[in-house]
C-alpha cells in the first residue's frame, strides 16, 4: 500500500469516527490530571544580556552600536546594529553575492528583504550576481565567473533535483562562502517529508494522475495512457529536457561542503542581522569569519529555555490542537495539552510562536549534542503522561493504547527535520523466510 | 535466506536484566550468539536516538530490557521507558519497518532463564523478518 492510499484510509476513518467530544470544556480541567510540586530551587532567570549565541563575532573593531542592542530587556538573540557597518562600498569594492533557492517556497529570499531599508545599503556593499527571485543573474553568468570569485553565496532549499544538485555545485566551486540559509538547507525541512514515499514515481503517479483535477484530465484526453512529463522528449528541433526529480531530498550539506548555516523558517531578522553583521565585519574591517560549521543565530540551550511561558509540570492525558482549546497565557503550552517541539529545538528564535499561543514546530532543528529533534521529543512526549495506577500491571498493548494520543508522530517530530535524521526515509520491508 | 544471521543490539539495564543475562551465562543456558548486550543504567537511559541509531546503521532488531514494572530501581524509569518505546514503534512502523522489530520485555536478575527465552523468541522472529530493509545509501 502506498503512502497516499494509506493517507486517504486515514481520512476515511476519520470521518467515519462519531464527532469529537465537546471542546467547550475549559482546559483546566481536562489538561492537567496532576501537577509535580515545582522543583525546590528553582535558579533565578539569567540576566538577558547574558545570553549565548553561537555567533561568536563578538565585535572587536565594532563600532559602538553594539551595547545598545546588548542593553534591551529581551530574551533570545539581539539584533545586531548593522548602522555603522555598511558606509557605501569596501575599501577594496564591492563584494560579490549570490542568493539561490534550491527546493524551496521563497520564503526565505522574502525574508532577506526583512532587512527592509537596509537591503539598499546591502546593495552598496555588494553586487548581487545572482537573485533567480529578484535579480538578473543567469546561469551562464555565474559559469563564466572564475572560481572562488563570489564572496558568498547563501542557498536556500533542499536538493530534491538535478538541477538544484548541479545549481550548488556550481556556486560552491565559484564561491568563497557558502551559507545554508533556512531550514530546509540546513535539516530538508517540509520538502523532506517527501522521503517517506517510495520515490519519486510515487508522487509524480499521484500529482498526474490522482488527484481529482489531474484524474479527469487524464480520464478526459489520455484515458489509454496517462501523460507524465518525462525528463527528455525528442522534439523535430533537438531533444528537449527538464531536470530529474530525485528519489530522496537531500540537505545541502549532504550534496555541498556549507560553511555556515543559518537555520529557522525562514530566518529572523535578528538572524539575518548577524549573519549580514559578519559578513560586512570581514568585507569592510577585515575581522575574521566566525568558525567554519558555525550554526548562526541559535543559542547553546533548547527554546523552553527563552520561552516567554512557565512550565508547572503538569501531566496530560489528552492532546490537542491550539485551535481545541483556549490557550492560557503564560501557561507552557505542554501543561495545556498541547505539543510543542520547544524542548528539543534550539533556542534563537525567542520563542515568537510560543508567545504566541502557537506551539514550537522546532524549525531551528535540533541542539548541538544531540542529532535528532525527533527522538529527543519522544522522550519529553512519554514523560508528558503520568505514570497510571494501573502502570505496574497493564501490558505493553495498553501502552500502545495511551502513547496512539500522539498522532503521526513521525510527520509531527520530524516535519522540519526529517533530512537529517538518522533513518531518514521511507524503507520497505521484504519478508523474510 | 536460510543462512541469515541476525544482528541484534539488546539494552540492558543495569539492575536487572544485565544481571538476570549475567545469570543465563552463570547457568551455561544455551542462546543464539546473534545479540550484543549494552549496559545501561536504567531502561530509562535507552534514549530513542540510541535505538535509531542502531536501526540507522544497521541493526536487524533492537530488544530493550528493564526491571519489571513496580521493581524499578529508580522507582519509575522503567514506566517511561516503555512510553518512549511505544511511541518508536509507532515511528518505525511509519518510516515502514516491522515494529516487531523492536522489543521491550522485562527480565528480573533472577530471570536467566527468562532471558534466555527472550532472546531465543526474539531471535527467531528477527529471521522470520529477514533483514533490516533499511539500506545503505547509494550514494
Amino acid at each position: 500500500m502506498g503512502f497516499f492510499d494509506k493517507l486517504f484510509k486515514k481520512n476515511e476513518k476519520t470521518e467515519a469516527a462519531p464527532a469529537a467530544e465537546p471542546k467547550a470544556e475549559p482546559v483546566s480541567t481536562k489538561a492537567s490530571i496532576q501537577a509535580e510540586p515545582p522543583k525546590a530551587a528553582e535558579p533565578a532567570p539569567a540576566p538577558a544580556e547574558k545570553k549565548e549565541c553561537c555567533c561568536k563575532e563578538e565585535p572587536k573593531a565594532a563600532p559602538a552600536a553594539a551595547p545598545a542592542a546588548a542593553t534591551e530587556e529581551t530574551v533570545g538573540l539581539q539584533a545586531a546594529d548593522l548602522g555603522e557597518l555598511l558606509p557605501g562600498a569596501p575599501a577594496g569594492g564591492k563584494i560579490k553575492l549570490a542568493i539561490y533557492w534550491a527546493a524551496a517556497c521563497g520564503g526565505c529570499d522574502v525574508s532577506i528583504l526583512d532587512t527592509n531599508e537596509r537591503i539598499l545599503t546591502i546593495g552598496d556593499m555588494a553586487d548581487i550576481v545572482m537573485w533567480p527571485i529578484a535579480a538578473d543573474g543567469k546561469e551562464k553568468d555565474i559559469e563564466a565567473m572564475e572560481d572562488g570569485e563570489i564572496t558568498v553565496s547563501i542557498i536556500s532549499g533542499a536538493i530534491r533535483s538535478s538541477e538544484n544538485e548541479h545549481m550548488v555545485k556550481l556556486l560552491r566551486k565559484k564561491s568563497k562562502i557558502v551559507v545554508a540559509y533556512g531550514t530546509c538547507a540546513c535539516f530538508g525541512g517540509s520538502p523532506a517529508l517527501a522521503n517517506l514515499v517510495s520515490g519519486a514515481d510515487e508522487i509524480l503517479d499521484y500529482v498526474y494522475t490522482k488527484t481529482p483535477s489531474s484524474a479527469n484530465f487524464q480520464a478526459d484526453y489520455h484515458a489509454d495512457a496517462p501523460v507524465i512529463p518525462q525528463t527528455s522528449y525528442q522534439a523535430p528541433e533537438g531533444e528537449l529536457t527538464i531536470p530529474v526529480l530525485y528519489d530522496v531530498v537531500k540537505t545541502l550539506d549532504q550534496v555541498i561542503d556549507v560553511d555556515y548555516s543559518v537555520p529557522g523558517c525562514p530566518p529572523l531578522q535578528e538572524t539575518i542581522s548577524h549573519m549580514l553583521k559578519a559578513v560586512a565585519d570581514f568585507a569592510y574591517n577585515g575581522v575574521a569569519l566566525p568558525p567554519k560549521g558555525t550554526m548562526i543565530g541559535v543559542t547553546t540551550k533548547t527554546l523552553c529555555e527563552e520561552c516567554s511561558r512557565k512550565k508547572e509540570n503538569a501531566r496530560i492525558t489528552k492532546i490537542y490542537e491550539p485551535h481545541e482549546v483556549d490557550v492560557k497565557d503564560g501557561v507552557c503550552l505542554m501543561d495545556q495539552g498541547i505539543l510543542c517541539l520547544g524542548p528539543a529545538t534550539v533556542g534563537g528564535c525567542g520563542g515568537r510562536c510560543t508567545s504566541a499561543g502557537q506551539p514550537c514546530r522546532g524549525c531551528y532543528g535540533p541542539t548541538e549534542d544531540v542529532q535528532e529533534l525527533g527522538a529527543s521529543m519522544f522522550t519529553a512526549v512519554a514523560s508528558l503522561f503520568p505514570v497510571l495506577d494501573e502502570d505496574p500491571t497493564c501490558g505493553e498493548d495498553e501502552i500502545i493504547e495511551i502513547m496512539k494520543e500522539v498522532k503521526d508522530p513521525l510527520g509531527y517530530f520530524y516535519a522540519f527535520t526529517l533530512g537529517k535524521s538518522l533513518i531518514k526515509r521511507a524503507v520497505k520491508e521484504k519478508g523474510g523466510q | 535466506m536460510a543462512d541469515f544471521e541476525p544482528r541484534i543490539v539488546a539494552f540492558c539495564c543495569n539492575w536487572c536484566s544485565y544481571a538476570g543475562a549475567d545469570g543465563a551465562g552463570v547457568a551455561r543456558l544455551q542462546m543464539p550468539t546473534n545479540f550484543r548486550i549494552i549496559r545501561t543504567m536504567c531502561s530509562a537511559r535507552v534514549d530513542p536516538e540510541f535505538v535509531l541509531r542502531a536501526f540507522a546503521k544497521g541493526a536487524d532488531g533492537v530488544v530493550v530490557l528493564g526491571c519489571h514494572p513496580a521493581d524499578c530501581h529508580y522507582i519509575g524509569g522503567n514506566y517511561r521507558a516503555r512510553r518512549r518505546v511505544a511511541l518508536l514503534r509507532m515511528v518505525l512502523e511509519q518510516y515502514g519497518f516491522d515494529p516487531k522489530r523492536l522489543k521491550l520485555e522485562w527480565v528480573s536478575a533472577s530471570e536467566g532463564e527468562k532471558f534466555q527465552k527472550t532472546i531465543v523468541e526474539f531471535v527467531d522472529t528477527i529471521k522470520a523478518l529477514g533483514p533490516t530493509p533499511l539500506q545503505k545509501e547509494a550514494n
